[in-house]
């Protein structure tokens, strides 16, 4: 294209840096070393020294290092022997991560990670054995995304646990995992998986670039990071699935996405996403296809629904009393009778009182929560109509809304969809059908506009893809789905031999 | 590109302020249902209007105006000035004529409502019996919602194919066919019922005549295809084949229904002009009178052409009678139209013709079955 | 040829969005109440008129095609500064610019007028041409992809308003289409003539066809596509012949929306105020088409950026909106517009191409 598109993030090419930062190194006396480390990481109170006669210094930060390991392979094996130099000190020790650094920087980094420091007095030199150890909750349910046929685990906060799920999904050495530090202050580690000879190169090398281009002082979920590294950081619309599925993360990577994890979040990333795959769950593969396709179809009947239902109603009693079918008019009329305010006013009252239910509900403890929402909207629902403030046809229609909003499987696009319902109930309560087009032909050329990764946002419908369009709202059976949807750009397109298996038939 | 964004946010919030369009907010206005035009006593027309109007503390109300003005709309305003709602036409559903008023001209009054965009093109039209001001005035004792009623009432009829269809686009449509004239109920009050009593027969715009209720299942015949729908007939004794009737009785009466009907109309001289009219009849026999042997497949071949011939009379009463006033309402015209080149007919060209227009009647009767009693 | 446009296939789109790109182009604001005015000549054999009006945009594109071929990839803002030279081409690429102006401008105001005569009668024509303007600004300022696309879901959005014409087939009789021919030739021709200002919009086809990647197929799909614009056409107007009466057709002013009236479903009345909102789906790919077509002209006589460009635009028509009142106003800018249209996308292709076949022969010779 000639022109830019507005909202383009700019793309600043990356500055590789400089590999050596600084070059102080580690003081070979003891004492001094001891200072150094000290003074380095601000002397905190879990910092413990220990000293093995005669020469040796251990210094580790409490509650990082696995207590057992540290007794019985470093304090014994060091114990009562006597060390010349540190590359003894590494023979010696029966664990598997050790290393031997000069630099400081590098030895405060590992010790921050979980690292035990070994140090020789008189050497300018320090062995790291990594014997770290992370608290984590078990493993358990996706409570997000939860399902009813189909794998029952979830990512958790570990990024290790979380890879060695993933490694029990695909096993192969075709699956790539790349390691990045994000954060200045946070250190993040940030895994980047993808499958080799499937994903597309220049997907990941890009990917791989904005990563390593952010400068944040601070990673601590995921979802940021999918900000961050959206093609369009301004669109309402997310340009990236963030999943707690195991199942569906390993999927997207057959497909040929790339997946992030970042160390401490329960959500990885999925890139690049179309628009329609949002609206897919992975249950829908796990299903016979006749089902699977009658339930994204109900999804999409919903989105339109939970969207454009509530203005239509605005639209119609606003100004367009002439499309009410007879039937209707009446009790539209009737129980709009008491109603003091414009049916805009009421609409937005009472979308806002569901979203203020479904905000308490998330906010408030699981138990109460769930009363709230049942009572809550019961109890208000009621009395407002009882009151004369809303019309039980709205209220129908708004619940009716509300409900379809929760069938989308992503919880970041249901968002999206509640959200958007507001600025087109105001434009259908200023200019009816009119304002409702409007905003539909804005919406419709925005998701034009956007991208995921460079590939167009609204595939496999434009730019149209019939082959990949058999896995959008429909869901064809499987042997018809053999190829790898062009979204990825895969470097080998089939998933599998289409033809029949069971040859008895042929 | 950012300023640009600011601006457009600007321009778009302006627009927001000052796009204010004027609303029709459903409880806040009253929706007219019927509209009745009458000739005016002292100025040009006069108008009654069922307006349906939503009140907090009646629920709903059915209002009736009576105004008497030069135009619609100035009638509108005045209508307006005595209701506490603004008054719409958006939801009108039957527009009635008083008698006196179809005998003037119709052009003026199928215009104006073409016009109007509001106005939906399916409403039905009718003429009512003397004026219609008094119909929609009475108080009606099982009625509620008058306006309600007499669409229903038309509605039904029409969908039972009891009644032709003469909805504000059929007579728009006949009204500016060079070869075809409109055709549209009549409805009357009868005691506290309001009651189809008829079909006007138009000339152009203007009423010239109405045939009873009873023969608009002949119109319809003639006008075009049946699907549904029953008719009831009069067999007199002379018609009656000898050997049907156990018992010798002056008439039987016979109703069918589920009727098909196939309409074929030929155009065999273009001078005079004289068509040939055939229609194909299927039916089931509903009720007869019960002395009728019908167990005889020979006998109901001879009822058949009975009926046949009992069938084309009355037809060809009806058709001479809509000759005689000169109210082409079956469109024999719009078939001389499209098989004569370059005709270069006027409605006025047709109307002499049709004087003079000789139809041959065929109609071939089929009976299809009875009840499931023989 | 020096001034052939060279991009990279990530700019360039398929050949079959080449049948979208051209059905959207034509079908617009003219279907909403083109019935009258072919009626008006060729009276009921106007359905005549509208296949021969087909047929000629088959040949017309055929031309186009050609032309541009001989010359690779290239539109034709650079056909004829090659052709005429650079003054007189530039001369006629001006000329071409403002007549994609004024075309964009003919859909915008009267799909306005439709909008304040069904709808909104006292919504300010101001308010409905800024909002409209800012969302074709919005579209276009996405390059030629989001354009395309856009020209793609107003086909496939709207496919399901075609079959809403059995609706009003049911009051339809087949006797008003006899006899036909029974107008005299010329009136045909005149009828056909008179469908220019709908049928028009494929002459995109001159500014578009170097970002086609298959240029192959480039005719396969774009006579495809004008087909399928002829065959909706069709159908309308056989419908619309069939469904009104003589008098009343040559009244209706929208037939097609008028033909909407009638249909209602349990939930929803009087389609057309759907339809006509509706429209503005329909009208979208019309204006960015021309949009773009015109900022393709544009840059190949002054340097100018696509934004600016666009906001330059958009402030010339909102203007031309508001001095544009009536729908008197309107109707002599439609009736003219349509003329100037014919000899432009009409006439004028074939002389072109003839030209062009002139040039390659004395050329080759030379050679």
């Amino acid at each position: 294209m000639k022109f830019k598109l507005p909202f383009n993030k700019k793309q600043t090419p990356i500055i590789v840096e400089e590999s050596i930062v600084d070059g102080k190194m580690i003081t070979p006396s003891k004492d001094g070393f001891i200072q150094q480390i000290k003074d380095a990481t601000n002397n905190p109170f879990d910092l413990i020294i220990k000293s093995i006669p005669p020469n040796i210094t251990i210094i580790y930060i409490d509650n990082l290092v696995k207590d057992q390991t540290l007794n019985e392979h470093i304090i014994s094996n060091l114990q009562n022997k006597h060390n010349e130099t540190p590359e003894t000190i590494k023979g010696a020790l029966s664990i598997p991560e050790v290393d031997i650094y000069g630099q400081l920087e590098k030895t405060i980094e590992s010790i921050i990670h979980g690292s035990v420091l070994i140090h020789l007095d008189g050497y300018p030199q320090a062995v790291i054995a990594n014997i770290t150890t992370r608290e984590s909750r078990s493993l358990a349910a996706p409570e997000n995304e939860s399902q009813v046929i189909g794998a029952q685990v979830g990512f958790n906060e570990s990024l290790s646990t979380n890879i060695s799920l993933i490694r029990r999904y695909i096993a192969s050495s075709d699956l790539c995992n790349e390691k990045f530090t994000i954060g200045k202050r946070t250190n993040t580690s940030v895994a980047l998986l993808y499958m080799n000879g499937i994903a597309n190169d220049q997907m990941i090398n890009s990917l791989r670039q904005r990563i390593t281009s952010l400068e944040l002082d601070a990673l601590i979920d995921s979802a940021v990071l999918s900000e961050m590294i959206d093609d369009n950081s301004l669109s309402v619309f997310p340009q990236m699935l963030l999943t707690e599925r195991p199942d569906r993360f390993c999927d997207g990577l057959l497909n040929g996405k790339i997946g992030l994890i970042v160390d401490g979040s329960s959500m990885a990333i999925i890139c690049p996403q179309s628009f329609v795959e949002f609206f897919q769950s992975q249950e829908d593969q796990n299903l016979r296809w006749h089902i699977a396709t009658f339930a994204r179809l109900l999804r999409f009947t919903a989105i339109l629904l939970s969207v454009f239902l509530t203005p239509i109603y605005v639209g119609a009693l606003t100004f367009h009393y002439e499309v009410i079918p007879q039937a209707f008019l009446v009790p539209l009329s009737e129980s709009r009778a008491l109603v003091p305010f414009p049916p805009v006013f009421e609409a937005l009252l009472l979308e806002f009182i569901i979203e203020l239910l479904r905000e308490a509900g998330a906010r408030l403890p699981t138990k109460i929560g769930q009363t709230i929402g049942i009572v809550g909207g019961i109890v208000i629902g009621t009395a407002a109509v009882q009151a004369g403030i809303t019309s039980n046809i709205l209220l129908i229609f708004v619940a009716l809304s509300a409900l379809a909003s929760f069938t989308t499987p992503s919880y970041m696009m249901g968002n999206v969809i509640r959200l958007i319902r507001f600025p087109i109930i105001i434009l259908a309560g200023f200019w009816g059908f009119y304002g409702i087009m409007l905003a539909f032909c804005f919406i419709l050329i925005h998701l034009l506009r956007q991208s995921s990764m460079g590939a167009p946002y609204l595939s496999p419908f434009y730019p149209p893809r019939l082959k990949d369009m058999r896995n959008s709202i429909i869901r064809m059976p499987i042997p018809f789905t053999a190829k790898r949807p062009a979204l990825t750009r895969p470097t080998n397109e089939e998933k599998f031999d289409p033809k029949p298996i069971k040859p008895e038939k042929s | 590109m950012k300023k640009y964004n600011f601006y457009l946010m600007l321009l778009f919030l302006s627009s927001l302020l000052s796009g204010c369009v004027e609303t029709n907010i459903l409880d806040k206005i009253g929706l007219t249902t019927i509209v009745g035009y009458d000739l005016g006593t002292e100025e040009k027309m006069e108008i009654t209007a069922v307006i349906r109007e939503v009140n907090p503390e009646f629920q709903s109300n059915v209002e009736i105006i009576t105004t008497e003005n030069d135009t619609s709309k100035g009638n509108r305003m005045k209508a307006n000035r005595q209701l506490s709602k603004k008054i719409t036409v958006g939801q009108m559903r039957v527009i009635l004529f008083g008698e006196k008023l179809a005998k003037e001209n119709l052009h003026y009054y199928i215009d104006l409502n073409l016009e109007n965009a509001n106005v939906s093109n399916g409403l039905y039209m009718a003429v009512v019996e003397d004026e219609t001001a008094p119909l929609l005035n009475y108080e009606y004792k099982n009625i509620d919602d008058i306006g309600q009623h007499i669409f229903r009432l038309l509605e039904q009829n029409i969908s039972q194919e009891y009644m032709i269809s003469p909805t504000l686009h059929e007579t728009a449509h006949d009204f500016y066919s060079i070869g075809r004239d409109i055709a549209m109920p009549i409805i009357k009050r009868n005691e506290e019922h309001i009651e189809m009593s008829g079909i006007a027969l138009f000339k152009g715009g203007t009423m010239v005549s109405s045939l009873p209720v009873k023969d608009s299942f002949y119109v319809k015949l003639v006008r075009d295809s049946f699907n549904s729908g029953f008719f009831e007939t009069n067999l007199k004794e002379e018609e009656m084949p000898p050997g049907l009737l156990k018992k010798p009785s002056s008439e039987i009466p016979i109703v069918f229904d589920a009727i098909r009907s196939k309409r074929e109309l030929k155009l065999i001289d273009a001078s005079t002009p004289e068509f040939d009219l055939n229609l194909k009849l299927k039916a089931r026999v509903l009720e007869i009178y019960p002395d009728v042997n019908l167990g005889d497949p020979e006998l109901v071949k001879k009822l058949e052409k009975t009926i046949s011939k009992n069938l084309a009379n009355e037809i060809s009463r009806v058709i001479a009678h809509a000759q005689e006033v000169e109210s082409d309402i079956f469109g024999f015209g719009e078939k001389y139209r499209s098989k004569v080149r370059n005709s270069e007919l006027t409605k006025e060209k047709w109307h002499e013709m049709y004087k003079n227009m000789k139809v041959n009647v065929n109609i071939d009767f089929i009976i299809l079955r009875n009840g499931v009693f023989e | 040829m020096k001034n052939s446009i060279r991009l990279s296939s990530k700019d360039m789109i398929n050949a079959y969005l080449l049948f979208f790109v051209i059905h959207s182009a034509q079908v617009g604001v003219g279907i909403q109440g083109f019935q009258r005015i072919i009626y008006q000549d060729a009276k009921h054999d106007a359905w005549i008129s509208v296949l021969v009006a087909g047929l000629a945009t088959h040949i017309v594109a055929f031309c186009m095609i050609k032309t541009l071929e001989v010359y690779g990839s290239n539109d034709l803002y650079g056909i004829q500064q090659d052709i005429f030279g650079i003054w007189i081409g530039n001369f006629l690429n001006a000329l071409y610019v403002v007549y994609c102006f004024i075309a964009f401008f003919s859909v915008l105001r009267n799909y306005i007028e439709v909008i304040q005569a069904w709808i909104f009668p006292n919504l300010g024509t101001w308010f409905l041409s800024a909002t409209l303007l800012l969302i074709i600004i919005y579209a276009f300022t996405g390059g030629l992809r989001v354009v395309v696309g856009v020209s793609f879901f107003s086909v496939i959005l709207a496919l399901w308003i075609f079959p809403m014409l059995i609706f009003p087939m049911k009051f339809s009789s087949s006797e008003a289409l006899f006899p036909i021919l029974e107008t005299n030739l010329s009136s045909i021709f005149k009828g056909a003539q008179s469908m220019t200002f709908t049928i028009i919009g494929f002459e995109i086809l001159n500014v578009i066809y170097p970002f086609i990647k298959e240029k192959k197929k480039v005719k396969k799909y774009v006579h495809l596509g004008l087909l399928a614009t002829t065959i909706i056409y069709l159908s309308v107007m056989m419908v619309s012949i069939t469904y009104y009466s003589e008098g009343k057709l040559l009244k209706t002013i929208w037939a097609t929306l008028t033909l909407f009236s009638f249909i209602s479903f349990p939930f929803m009345e009087r389609f057309e105020f759907v339809a006509v909102c509706f429209w503005m789906l329909i009208i979208l790919p019309n204006l960015c088409l021309y949009l773009w077509a015109a900022y393709r002209g544009t840059i190949r006589l002054v340097k100018i950026s696509g934004t600016k460009f666009v906001w330059i635009f958009s402030l010339l028509i909102f203007i031309g909106t508001l001095i544009v009142q009536t729908r008197t106003q309107i109707n002599s800018i439609n009736t003219h517009f349509g003329q100037i249209a014919f000899y432009i996308v009409f006439i004028y292709p074939i002389f072109l191409f003839m030209i062009t076949m002139l040039k390659k022969k004395i050329t080759s010779r030379k050679g």
